[in-house]
């Protein structure tokens, strides 16, 4: 092991491990307004469809495609079903559409 | 007779005791079985960044290292893809906490319902959080919430999330690392599209309709253009916060 590759992996844990407990630090002990609880409600929905934002606005057709599968199946279908659903129409119509 | 009495009440107690360890049991399962389908898109991307990982110079030692400590797929990504050698500390350390940035917010949510639970146990579930845990827990504890529970938040459910994810990451990123040069993309098949679909699964559960969707939407296009005009991993950020921005404006109304 080097030197330098090892404090580095030890700043990315401490950047990580801080991000992880900073907001749960701060609103351990409050009491919030029902405007801020309603804010807070939609705060993992907001995370959650920007992680995946990037699919949405991909310049190829066949994932494009997969994915409007994918959300159709999302609104019906288990989360296991959902998935293969998801990785074999994207597979397949990459392979088809390049 | 006060020794029958004695040994009906430590007997009522051990029931007691036994059906906490089974539940604990049981919840524990019941959440290592919600994470089985995201472990599915779990492998491949475990396999690629280790094998990325070698290619940058990082030994078999330090890619468990690195993914065992960070434990934050997203960011490990982006250090490898920045990794030279020697790495620049400052500049990793900075992108690692832009990219998680993210868990300011989640760890936010999560308060509420973490916050009966003893500091000891607290911070050390925190150090497992990540999108997908957070996600299934949090989707978890609304429904024992709807259903009436009062300590909604099941600890041993998060764990079984948890542990899965943490073991499947590390021994395939690992495995990654070794395998190396051998590897094709994994983007050919459609494994990444199972990252989306557990999302979009999770998304339709905390959906109440378009009234209180409508941040969601405004993330949505934030996040998907930022992604086409900022390289990097700005779209994620830009989004979210527009999305709480509009939250916010929406419930001035409301309240």
């Amino acid at each position: 092991m080097q030197l330098d590759n090892v404090l580095t992996i030890f700043g990315m844990a401490t950047a990580t491990y801080l991000t992880r407990i900073i907001g749960f630090v701060a609103l351990r002990n409050r009491k919030l307004s029902p405007r801020a609880m309603a804010v807070l409600e939609a705060v993992p929905g907001c995370v959650l469809i920007s992680v995946i934002a990037p699919a949405f606005v991909s310049p190829r057709p066949a994932d494009l495609i997969a994915l409007v599968i994918t959300v159709l199946a999302a609104m019906r279908l288990s989360m296991f079903n959902t998935v293969v659903i998801g990785v074999v129409t994207a597979g397949f119509l990459r392979h088809l559409l390049g | 007779m006060s020794e029958d009495a004695g040994t009906e009440v430590s007997g009522a107690v051990a029931a007691e005791l036994e059906t906490a360890v089974v539940s604990t049991k049981s919840e524990f399962r019941r959440g290592l079985s919600d994470t089985a389908p995201v472990l599915l898109g779990v492998i491949p991307m475990a396999l690629v960044l280790g094998a990325q990982a070698a290619q940058k110079g990082l030994t078999v030692a330090e890619v468990p290292l690195m993914t065992g400590c960070n434990f934050a797929g997203g960011s490990e990504f982006a250090a490898v893809k920045l990794w030279t050698s020697p790495p620049h500390l400052a500049l990793i350390t900075a992108m690692t906490f832009l990219v998680n940035s993210r868990h300011l917010l989640m760890g936010a949510a999560l308060a509420p319902y973490l916050k009966h639970l003893p500091k000891r146990k607290a911070f050390p579930a925190l150090f497992f959080m990540t999108d997908e845990s957070w996600a299934l827990a949090l989707a978890d504890a609304r429904k024992r919430a709807a259903d009436g529970i009062v300590r909604c938040f099941s600890l041993p459910y998060y764990v079984g999330t948890c542990v899965g994810m943490y073991l499947m990451w590390v021994s395939f990123t690992t495995l990654g690392s070794l395998l190396g040069p051998i590897m094709g993309n994994a983007e050919t098949y459609g494994f990444d599209m199972a990252f989306p679909a557990v999302f979009l699964v999770l998304l339709k559960g905390m959906w109440t309709g378009f009234r209180k969707g409508r941040p969601w939407i405004i993330s949505l296009v934030v996040a998907g253009l930022t992604s086409l005009l900022v390289p990097g991993a700005w779209y994620v950020p830009a989004g979210a916060v527009s999305g709480i921005v509009a939250a916010s404006l929406w419930a001035r109304e409301d309240y």
